[in-house]
């Protein structure tokens, strides 16, 4: 990769305003690191702890849908997924954005579940992460639907999502959430 | 039972059981490495200190400044066996802390407060600590 590239892709970073970026196999060591490196970074800001607690909800949510449910994983130990991790802030908001490949078979019902928690208000995501609490974990998903409402619920904003077909077989996903 | 003591960590609460006195504690944050990892033989140990089916009172103290939904996941059955053990006769209270402005845990409180039926379940403010 040139140098002109590398700096124009820090120039890009930091124009779309990401304060964090993260791109290869993320683990759960990886995880915790990129999240005290968020938390400094938020002090640095002296932004409001509260807002700092919601957003590294959404971080640890979204991080943690990689290292699990990412197509391009090893199985461990420790189990590593790859993605995407970007944080940044638009208009005084702050985001982040998870991108990974996933098996295309599973878009129809990713879609249908954040569709649904994307119509939902507060009280309708509160009920029903207190419906999804109480049931055993769906198979495959090791509790994903609540990862997605907890995700929703400490968001400012419906989080949005996006798909892009890689071929038969797999799709890239990538999921946005404002704090 | 061997009381179980474990001190905190950046990613996991301290954790104070003790079976004898009837007191379970669990403080900090929660969103260890491996939930079921963490939280499996904690829930074992709760599930064998009920399994006696004595009346000796039970007091569990929550202060989490911080979970994530796996976490949510094990509390949920940790207060379920809390639930059971009070319907079977023994007086269990569990006592939920959240910080005076943190809505967040405070909700979660509230939430969980709906399941208990036998157990008596208490949501306290914890006092302004100057920062």
């Amino acid at each position: 990769m040139r140098t002109e590239a590398v700096f124009d892709l820090a120039e890009q970073l930091r124009e779309e305003g990401i304060i964090l970026s993260y791109s290869g196999y993320v683990s759960e060591a990886i995880l915790f690191a990129l999240g005290e490196a968020l938390k400094l970074r938020m002090s640095a800001r002296d932004a409001d702890a509260l807002l700092v607690k919601r957003l590294f909800s959404i971080f640890v949510e979204q991080v943690q849908n990689i290292i699990r449910y990412s197509q391009e994983r090893t199985a461990g130990p420790p189990p590593l997924g790859a993605g995407i991790v970007l944080v940044g802030e638009e208009d005084g908001s702050f985001f982040v954005i998870c991108g990974n490949i996933v098996p295309a078979d599973r878009i129809d019902r990713l879609r249908s579940r954040l569709d649904a928690i994307a119509a939902m208000d507060k009280d309708d995501l509160r009920r029903f992460y207190r419906e999804k609490l109480r049931e055993a974990p769906e198979e495959e998903s090791q509790g994903a639907t609540l990862g997605l409402i907890e995700i929703a619920r400490r968001a400012s904003l419906p989080p949005s999502y996006d798909v892009v077909a890689l071929d038969e077989e797999r799709s890239f996903f990538c999921l946005k959430a404002f704090v | 039972m061997e009381k179980i003591v474990l001190p905190p960590t950046p990613r996991s609460p301290s954790v104070d059981f003790d079976f004898q006195t009837g007191r379970l504690g669990l403080r900090g944050e929660a969103y260890p490495e491996n939930a079921a990892a963490f939280f499996g033989p904690l829930l074992q140990a709760v599930r064998e200190h009920f399994a006696d089916g004595g009346r000796d009172p039970t007091e569990v103290e929550i202060d989490l400044v911080y979970f994530n939904s796996s976490s949510a996941k094990a509390l949920m059955t940790l207060f379920q066996l809390c639930e059971e053990a009070a319907e079977g006769g023994r007086p269990v209270v569990v006592r939920w802390w959240h910080g005076a402005d943190d809505e967040t845990i405070r909700e979660f409180g509230e939430d969980f407060a709906e399941d208990f039926v036998h157990a008596t379940f208490e949501l306290r403010e914890k006092e302004e600590t100057p920062s």
